[in-house]
């Protein structure tokens, strides 16, 4: 059945480590460069954090629920955080709960995360298990007062989305964070303004793409295990490409219009990779807009050519974003916003593309010795959404703390008002609604490519 | 004669300081939904933190508490004993706030503390609802420095509920914090020492026991 080559480096996540590798290191911006763009930067982050010094600030107590490859790496950058500390691992299969282990020595391992939720000690829990097993953990977490970052998209189903999302609301007590890491990202978040101040002039249409040349089927020594990790390439466990990846471009770009779409049409089929699988292996989802714009998602196991990246084309100016890097490219007829003029410029075969970096500024003072081609910061939307998390965890924590120190500890609306009131203080990150809304939107979209037809989006499914 | 009438108005002192006694003393309770603000400025920009938890009690004479328009100005019998806790000071920037905890030495005095020493009705209220005109003197206590403390406190009324308000300007060196100088800046952000605490008390009258 399986007589295809087996990728070295796959993940269920389409913003993983090596695409960043790759946008660093190879002549990708080079070749970009060729076509002509401005790079739109975001803030520098901070260095990556040497090991940690001895560190006797406060932690928060975590638990990964989940040990594949993804959930692996969400351990080793954890491991950048001192105040994250890893005290629990599961996972029911052995092997993967064994690597787990080495890349948190300090962690106890477990088969059952029941168990793991039955630990007083564990404040926080990381959910990275195949996505239609998200919503008995999430659920049970939440109902155990644990503070839950759940893996994008939260369910295979609308009504199990619906359910998280609905547990996630009422829980005023826990901090809920699903893995939309987009929305944790600098650079895109440097980006909001300019699509939203109307820089780029009216929003005609826009494209998002993720193409890489891997088979997504996961090597295993026996078929039982096989059917077990090799769950997204069934129709009755996945949401498919346009899920299971689409899911974090497919958010970001209805983040960035603000914009909810009123039918999907969806093409796609199983193109390359005939080994027997159920899920399509390229596929193309057109969103459609009340105001007559569309949005094109596109995504292939079968082709690599070009990559990732999003693009809203306006009438005044065009926004690229490709992994940590963004440029805009204007119209000859568009007005002068003045600040351009001194932006960095990169050729773009026949386009002129200016740098939309967020540490623009502060460039000039501490990166003279930065190629062109070096994006703002090196750290992966993950690295981000992982220091939300973490941050946003511990603002809760410690403000339930300091409310039931002081006031009745059963006067939840006092408890709501209080914790809403920290708000401003959270670092960036999605929320139940965004992961709610991103998982009907796409889970529709599927339902689309899988009949090769139209879906209109009916109103009452977005409600929660 | 005269000597009695002496006597006797010592005697009514006496007993009006004995009745100044907590069994006298209305208490209130802290609530949820208070507001404390420190406003500071620098060489940059003016800066602002915020927290939302005081904790504590109000006592204060029952009489007062029950009619402040039958009240003389003067000294008032009161007991105010409040804290709050510094992580629950926020600027909104959780990397200025982490510079700030440090400064104020958060790990070792998790708690900023007031207590009242003489509280002063400045006029009689023409409303029991107020506002009721106070002078206050108190100590304060930050980063494990106690520092006399005055400043004026408005008190509202409604039903049940109590609500202080006041500002009291204090200096960060007089409690031994160093205003922060970012090292990034090469020392050219100098943070000013004088800073203004608001503050916005909720109370309610205790339940009887």
């Amino acid at each position: 059945m399986n007589n295809l080559p087996l990728p070295q480096n796959d993940t269920n996540n389409a913003l993983d480590v090596s695409r960043r590798d790759f946008v660093k290191t190879s002549s990708f911006a080079a070749a970009m460069s060729m076509l002509g763009g401005v790079p739109l930067f975001a803030q520098e982050a901070k260095p990556a954090a040497a090991a940690p010094a001895a560190y006797d600030g406060p932690t928060v107590k975590c638990a990964l629920i989940g040990a594949g490859i993804w959930g692996r790496e969400i351990l080793n950058t954890l491991a950048r955080f001192p105040k994250a500390q890893v005290i629990a691992v599961c996972d029911s299969y052995a092997p993967f709960l064994t690597r787990a282990k080495e890349a948190a020595p300090k962690a106890e391992g477990f088969t059952d995360y029941k168990e793991v939720l039955k630990n007083p000690a564990v404040q926080a829990v990381l959910i990275a298990t195949p996505t239609h097993l998200h919503k008995e953990i999430a659920l049970a977490a939440l109902a155990a007062g644990k503070h839950v970052y759940c893996e994008a998209p939260i369910a295979n189903t609308i009504e199990d989305a619906r359910e998280i999302a609905r547990a996630a609301r009422d829980a005023t007590r826990s901090y809920f964070q699903p893995g939309l890491l987009l929305r944790s990202d600098p650079q895109r978040r440097f980006i909001v303004p300019f699509v939203r101040s109307g820089a780029t002039g009216q929003n005609i249409k826009t494209r998002a793409q993720w193409h890489k040349k891997t088979s997504w089927r996961r090597a295993a020594p026996n078929q039982e295990r096989a059917d077990a990790l090799n769950w997204r390439l069934r129709k009755d466990t996945s949401t498919g490409l346009v899920g299971e990846v689409g899911s974090q471009q497919i958010d970001v770009m209805h983040w960035f219009l603000a914009k909810r779409p009123v039918s999907v049409t969806g093409f796609g089929g199983i193109l390359f990779w005939q080994d027997g699988r159920e899920v399509e292996d390229t596929v193309q989802a057109v969103f459609q807009y009340e105001d007559g714009t569309s949005f094109n998602y596109e995504a292939s196991l079968a082709s690599s050519f070009d990559s990732e990246l999003e693009v809203l084309y306006g009438s005044d100016a065009t926004i690229m974003l490709r992994g940590n890097k963004a440029w805009l490219f204007k119209e000859a007829d568009s007005p002068l916003l003045g600040w351009e003029v001194y932006a960095r410029k990169e050729q773009f075969f026949n386009e002129t593309g200016i740098s939309l970096a967020a540490n623009a500024s502060k460039s000039t003072q501490t990166d003279q010795g930065k190629g062109q081609n070096e994006a703002a910061y090196a750290d992966p939307p993950l690295y981000f959404a992982m220091e939300s998390f973490i941050e946003n965890t511990e603002l809760i924590a410690t403000g339930i703390e300091d409310f039931v120190a002081t006031f009745d500890a059963k006067d939840t609306k006092a408890l709501r008002d209080y914790l809403n009131g920290l708000q401003k203080s959270k670092k960036p990150a999605a929320t139940y609604k965004d992961a709610f809304e991103a998982a009907v939107v796409t889970i529709k979209a599927n339902e689309a490519i899988t009949k090769k037809g139209v879906v209109k989006f009916d109103p009452a499914w977005f409600e929660i | 004669m005269k000597t009695l009438r002496t006597l006797s108005l010592g005697a009514l002192a006496l007993a009006c300081a004995a009745s100044l006694t907590a069994a006298d003393l209305a208490k209130f309770d802290s609530q949820p939904g208070s507001k404390v603000k420190i406003d500071g400025t620098s060489n940059i920009h003016d800066w602002a933190v915020e927290g939302g938890i005081i904790a504590g009690t109000m006592e204060l004479d029952a009489a007062f508490a029950s009619d402040p328009t039958k009240a003389a100005p003067g000294k008032i019998a009161a007991k105010v004993e409040t804290s709050m806790p510094v992580r629950t000071l926020k600027s909104g920037k959780s990397s200025m706030d982490s510079v700030m905890h440090a400064a104020m030495k958060q790990p070792v005095h998790p708690k900023i503390e007031y207590r009242l020493t003489e509280l002063t009705l400045k006029e009689t209220p023409k409303s029991a609802e107020g506002p009721i005109l106070l002078e206050s003197k108190g100590e304060l206590a930050v980063a494990g420095v106690t520092n006399k403390v005055a400043f004026p406190v408005t008190m509202t009324r409604a039903g049940k509920s109590l609500k202080a308000t006041g500002t009291a300007s204090v200096k960060m060196t007089s409690f031994g914090i160093q205003p922060p100088s970012p090292k990034i800046s090469f020392g050219l952000i100098t943070t000013a020492d004088d800073v203004k605490i608001t503050f916005e008390w909720n109370t309610s009258a205790a339940e009887a026991k």
